[in-house]
């Protein structure tokens, strides 16, 4: 796989191919990869260069509530890793293609590990990104090339749990008395009883997996969700700014469905947009999983824009925490 | 020239059999062995033969075997092919697509319209994988509705899947994607109704040709490398840990991808495409598979979800021979499903609505059914029925009894004959008014009878007849009673059978039937025909012949024409009621035909003929002419009647004659004869009556007849003479009847006013007036002709017939008269012989009139110049070394050398 290059068609153009096509790495690994450099006519330079950055970062958005809007802004990023290598020495690239394999590594043997290698996520606002970057300087006057590559940084094997790890897994019971919001009429006088079974500690190979039955309910059902959110706080002066988002919803069941029945609950979780739960000092990276329960009602018809975090009149819903953490 | 001269009556003291020689292996018994085809040419004489005989040609014997071999072979394919879960998967989407009837028009929800028109002006705006957030607002919104046309919609999922195709071949795999889950989104739209089923179809193509583009994406990821060299080719039957990380990476990136769409069944239907890419993670993806089928429990629209159970059901099926388990779960949730929704929507489930969707959801059941049965194991057939748990006390499923339609339907036979007593009382149970419950008997009756030997037989239909017969409707009366006849045929239960067609009269009592009860009718009718064998049978006569009155239109004429020809086959008819009987339906067939218009119905004739021919009233000759006087009158319109009647009448006669019956009634059959032959129209057929007629005329001794049929048939020759007899096979016809016409003037008694010369030379014209003779049909008259001379000749005949007066008696200016008549018509003879164009048959014509002028004639210098000449040119045209030459060259020398010992290999 291959980046996109950075100069205009017509100049020389800069690529980083990477061994894995999977672009997944660990912090032990040595990256090899190759420089790959098109060009019509031939290319002096002072030097090749090719830099690993690894960074966490964050950005602080007012809209939850509570929170003042003056408090807008970037935070400092954590850099994790930052260092230079040259692959070639000042001299001439000839015309054509011309490929500079390189190999570098993440942790440097005999670095102090001070800084933890935290997987890759790519959150609202929290960013956890990993990027190659190739440099071609040129004589003075000229732009120098260049060519960028993000790779995904995955967790060593030593800090890895022991596979095969059975998710932990929490009964749930959706009532209308568990309910913290007001209910409709009817709903709160005719009750519904949901009940099912969900995992708290995930593997991120692993699905999200559990089990729900709707035992009871007067009140036809419109729609079963699942959504899974990331909670990321960041440490802003002195004070903790937590945003909750959205990141995935899964439709369990569309319609009423019949009583006893049971539903299975299955989420792949997504790559990128899900790490392991983080809780560094900075910043926090956490996760949480809801399921609501939509009931027929004239009323949700008028109301069109569903946010899943504002429970309404004819929804019922049970929030559990969700820890994520990699196996292998 | 002159007459040979031949004594008929030494000949015949001498015994004129023809030789007879032995040989070892009958030429046509069937024989493969080669050893006998050289032995069998060895017999006969090596010579070429210039055509392939069949009855002797042992190399077919060959051909056949292999000929068997290949058909075997095909047949064993066919039956491969027969269990190709995708041969039955594309003729069952053929079927689908044309079952419902869809009207142009094809209403749409919002959703759908948004997904078809953001198509049309290619809109690439949504980019992320949930375009939920784009939609929301159209979900809670369905008041509205939308039309569009069948043509349209049909025409933009074809679209959709090229464009898939292109998007995958251009690399753009997440467009391929995002199509397949557009495509995937319209099938959560019910409202197209009759619809839905084309839409299934087109979309379900769309996602196979998804899942098989991911499919080979992957296999390629494991087998070749970066730069498309084959590393290592996957096995067959490869496992997951065959499987390099590589394309188990992006297997597991396709499923999370496919696992990220929000709603649940365009989800599902996705996830089943790609099913068989579990291949590459897992070694047992069938826990996955049965994960699925749980997620389709929150699939609550009974339309919807019957569908994607049937996606389910292939999917499985493509992948796995043992999806039992998972088949009957998918139907018991159905029956969950439907139950649910019939309970607590009765707005949307009730009515015509409920009936089509019902309808529309039956293909998917009957489906289902019968890929469970495909697959099933012996423990899941006996537990079968408890499986499907209708029996359980208290439970009543709404619609149960569209699943044991197909229950019924798709039971192997084994399962059905042990269970059938079990299905009859679930019928009896389940008496929604959906599918009727007649149809559910109706199709077990069929069931029952087409299977081998059913076990609890009488149980069954004892029991079924106890529910039938408190039915009041004659409809389903019928319907239900229809395949049970059958069964009680075969088991004998008269009884109930009387009890049976009782309960039929009795409904019908003063109500007559209506079309569709008479097709019921019709056909049980017909079963008790074929099993008695005999329309005169105790019951079809007390019971059937009444409900027959009742019958009317072209289903009764179905039953006349059948009763004629059960009635026709039986041998000979005497009962005087069945001839009354068959008379009368006779008349009744005639009827509806010519009200129909139809006139020469080939089959009714047919039976007609036959009829009259099997009739025999025994020794009361003359009621049986009565009777063919009467047919005459009554039935006789065709000329195939005529001419049977005509048989008849003459076979009368020969048993009268036989019988020593007064002359009289042998003269009334024969005027009878002369009355009914003129008014056959075809004349050749006219020519034949008149001369069987004749022959019969001339056994019975009654010579005045015998001059008048004569002179008729020669008034039919002269007419067939000059208009021809029109056809090939007319011709042979015509000429053997002119040779039979000929014998009859040898035995004809002179009459006083026309002598034999005379006759003859009058049917010499008769054969100059024909200009459309061809040169061999010449020929053949003419020399049957001078054999008449020749016979005439003689100074005894070889017949004559008691009582008349011989034609020659030695009246030597007779025999100058005859000689040159012949000497005339040799010549014409050898005029038609050179006339002949093709050279085998100018040979064979020369062949044959060396022999006919060497037996007729002396030789003398004449004649043998004649016939040695007529030999050479044989010999030029067919070969010296042809057998038919030699004989005739061995004949002539035989006849030269003057022996009077004649044995003529005529």
């Amino acid at each position: 796989m291959s980046s996109s290059p950075s100069s205009s068609t017509s100049g020389p153009t800069v690529e980083i191919k990477l061994s894995r096509s999977s672009r997944v790495f660990r912090p032990s690994d040595i990256i090899e990869g190759k420089i790959v450099v098109r060009s019509a006519s031939s290319v002096s330079h002072y030097g090749v260069r090719l830099s690993i950055n690894g960074s966490v970062n964050m950005q602080v958005r007012g809209g939850s509530a509570g929170i003042i809007e003056s408090l807008v802004g970037a935070v400092k990023p954590i850099t994790i890793v930052n260092r230079i290598i040259e692959v070639r020495s000042p001299g001439r690239i000839p015309r054509g293609t011309t490929e500079m394999p390189f190999s570098i590594g993440l942790r440097q043997p005999g670095e102090d590990n001070y800084e933890r290698f935290y997987e890759t996520f790519h959150g609202a606002n929290i960013n956890i990104q990993y990027l190659l970057t190739a440099d071609i300087t040129r004589g003075y006057l000229q732009k120098s090339l260049s060519g960028m590559m993000e790779f995904i940084v995955e967790s060593d094997k030593a800090e890895l749990l022991d596979q095969p790890m059975s998710p932990e897994m929490v009964v749930f019971y959706i009532t209308q008395d568990t309910q913290k919001h007001p209910l409709l009429p009817e709903l709160k006088s005719g009750g519904f009883r949901v009940t099912g079974k969900m995992s708290t500690l995930c593997s991120l190979s692993d699905p999200i997996s559990g089990h729900l039955t709707v035992d009871t309910s007067v009140v036809p059902i419109q729609s079963i969700d699942l959504h899974l959110f990331r909670t990321e706080s960041v440490l802003f002066g002195d004070r903790i700014v937590t945003e909750t988002s959205l990141v995935q919803t899964t439709q369990i069941a569309d319609g009423d469905v019949c009583r006893g029945l049971t539903l299975p609950l299955y989420i792949i979780l997504p790559r990128l947009l899900t790490c392991p739960t983080v809780l560094a000092g900075p910043f926090s990276v956490e996760f949480k999983v809801s399921i609501v329960i939509t009931f027929q009602s004239e009323l949700s018809k008028t109301y069109t824009k569903t946010d899943p975090r504002n429970p309404k009149l004819w929804t019922a819903m049970e929030t559990l925490p969700l820890e994520l953490v990699r196996t292998k | 020239m002159e007459f040979r001269r031949r004594s008929y009556k030494k000949e015949e003291e001498l015994g004129g059999d023809l030789p007879r020689s032995r040989v070892n292996v009958h030429p046509l018994s069937p024989c493969s062995d080669s050893s006998y085809h050289s032995q069998f040419h060895e017999a006969v004489d090596n010579s070429v033969e210039e055509f392939f005989d069949p009855l002797r040609g042992t190399s077919t014997g060959v051909v056949g075997v292999s000929c068997d071999s290949d058909n075997v072979e095909f047949n064993s394919s066919i039956k491969v092919n027969n269990h190709d879960p995708l041969r039955d998967w594309t003729m069952f989407k053929k079927f689908l697509m044309q079952r419902f009837p869809v009207s142009k028009l094809v209403r749409i929800s919002t959703i759908s319209d948004g997904i078809l028109r953001s198509h049309k002006y290619n809109d690439k705006s949504s980019t992320s994988l949930h375009p939920e957030e784009a939609d929301d607002s159209k979900n809670f919104a369905d008041a509205d509705t939308r039309y569009t046309t069948r043509q349209e919609y049909v025409s933009r999922l074809i679209d959709f899947k090229e464009k898939l195709r292109q998007a995958w071949q251009s690399d753009d795999r997440v467009a391929s994607l995002k199509i397949a889950i557009k495509v995937a989104r319209l099938l959560m739209d019910t409202s197209v109704l009759q619809f839905y089923p084309s839409l299934f179809v087109l979309a379900t193509d769309v996602m196979d040709l998804l899942g098989d583009l991911v499919w080979q994406r992957i296999k390629e990821k494991a087998e070749l490398s970066e730069d498309g060299i084959m590393l290592r080719p996957l096995p067959e039957n490869f496992v997951a840990s065959d499987v390099c990380s590589d394309a188990k990476e992006t297997c597991y990136n396709w499923l999370s991808k496919i696992g990220s769409v929000k709603e649940l069944l365009p989800r599902i239907y996705l996830e089943l495409a790609v099913f068989p890419c579990w291949r590459f993670l897992l070694n047992q993806p069938m826990d996955s598979f049965k994960r699925i089928g749980k997620m389709m429990r929150g699939l609550t629209d009974p339309l919807s979800s019957s569908y994607c159970r049937l996606y389910m059901a292939y999917t499985a099926s493509k992948f796995t021979s043992h999806d039992t388990e998972i088949l009957i779960t998918c139907i018991k949730d159905m029956m969950f499903v439907l139950e649910h929704a019939i309970l607590n929507n009765s707005r949307e489930y009730y009515g015509d609505r409920k009936k089509l969707l019902m309808s529309l959801m039956e293909p998917t059941i009957g489906y289902i059914m019968r890929n469970i049965f495909k697959s099933a194991s012996q423990e899941h057939l006996d537990n079968i029925l408890v499986e499907f748990d209708l029996n359980s006390k208290g439970r009543i499923v709404p619609c149960a009894s569209i699943f044991i339609h197909y229950l019924i339907k798709e039971l192997p036979d084994e399962a059905l004959n042990t269970k059938s007593m079990e299905i009859v009382d679930l019928i009896g149970r389940y008496n929604d008014g959906n599918f009727d419950q007649c149809i559910n008997y109706r199709l077990l009756g069929f069931r029952l009878c087409e299977s081998a030997s059913p076990a609890n037989t009488v149980h069954v239909v004892n029991t079924v007849f106890q529910v039938v017969s408190q039915w009041d409707e004659l409809e389903k009366y019928l319907n239900v009673v229809d395949p049970y006849v059958d069964l009680v045929l075969q088991n004998h239960m008269d009884d109930l059978l009387m009890r049976m067609v009782k309960g039929i009269s009795e409904r019908a009592e003063g109500r007559g039937f209506s079309e569709v009860e008479l097709g019921d009718l019709q056909s049980i009718l017909l079963k008790l025909l074929s099993h008695f064998k005999d329309p005169g049978a105790h019951l079809f006569m007390t019971h059937c012949l009444e409900l027959l009155d009742m019958m009317y239109g072209s289903f009764r004429s179905t039953i006349n024409l059948q009763i004629l020809n059960t009635a026709t086959r039986n041998g000979a008819i005497r009962d005087p009621v069945i001839i009354q009987l068959l008379l009368e339906i006779c008349l009744a067939v005639i009827d509806s035909l010519d009200q129909a218009n139809i006139s020469n119905d080939e089959q009714m004739t047919r039976l007609i003929s036959r009829f009259i021919n099997l009739v025999d009233y025994n020794f009361e000759m003359e009621h049986h002419l009565a009777f063919l006087v009467r047919c005459r009158k009554e039935l006789g319109g065709s000329n195939e009647t005529k001419e049977a009647l005509v048989h008849a009448s003459n076979k009368l006669v020969i048993r009268g004659l036989k019988d020593g019956k007064h002359p009289d009634f042998i003269k009334s059959c024969m005027a009878f004869n002369e009355v009914t032959i003129p008014a056959v129209s075809n004349m050749l057929k006219q020519l034949n009556l008149y001369i069987e007629t004749a022959e019969v005329a001339i056994l019975g001794g009654l010579i005045s007849h015998m001059d008048r049929l004569i002179q008729s048939v020669v008034s039919c020759l002269k007419i067939i003479m000059l208009e021809g007899p029109g056809g090939t096979y007319n011709v042979d016809i015509f000429l053997s009847a002119f040779q039979k016409a000929s014998n009859l003037l040898v035995m004809s008694p002179s009459n006083p006013e026309v002598n034999t010369l005379q006759n003859l030379q009058s049917f010499l014209e008769l054969i100059e007036s024909g200009a459309w003779m061809m040169p061999m049909i010449r020929f053949r008259s003419l020399s049957t002709i001078l054999w008449l001379a020749a016979i005439h000749s003689q100074e005894v005949l070889p017949y004559h017939i008691k009582g008349s007066q011989l034609a020659f008696e030695g009246d030597v200016s007779m025999l100058y008269g005859l000689l040159s008549f012949s000497e005339t018509i040799v010549q014409k003879l050898l005029d038609s012989v050179q006339e002949e164009p093709s050279k085998a048959t100018h040979g064979g014509m020369a062949l044959d009139a060396c022999n006919c002028i060497a037996s007729v004639f002396e030789i003398n210098n004449e004649v043998s110049n004649i016939c040695y000449d007529l030999l050479k040119t044989a010999k030029v045209c067919l070969g010296s070394s042809n057998k038919y030459v030699k004989s005739t060259g061995k004949f002539l020398e035989r006849r030269t050398l003057g022996s009077s010992v004649v044995t003529t290999t005529n």
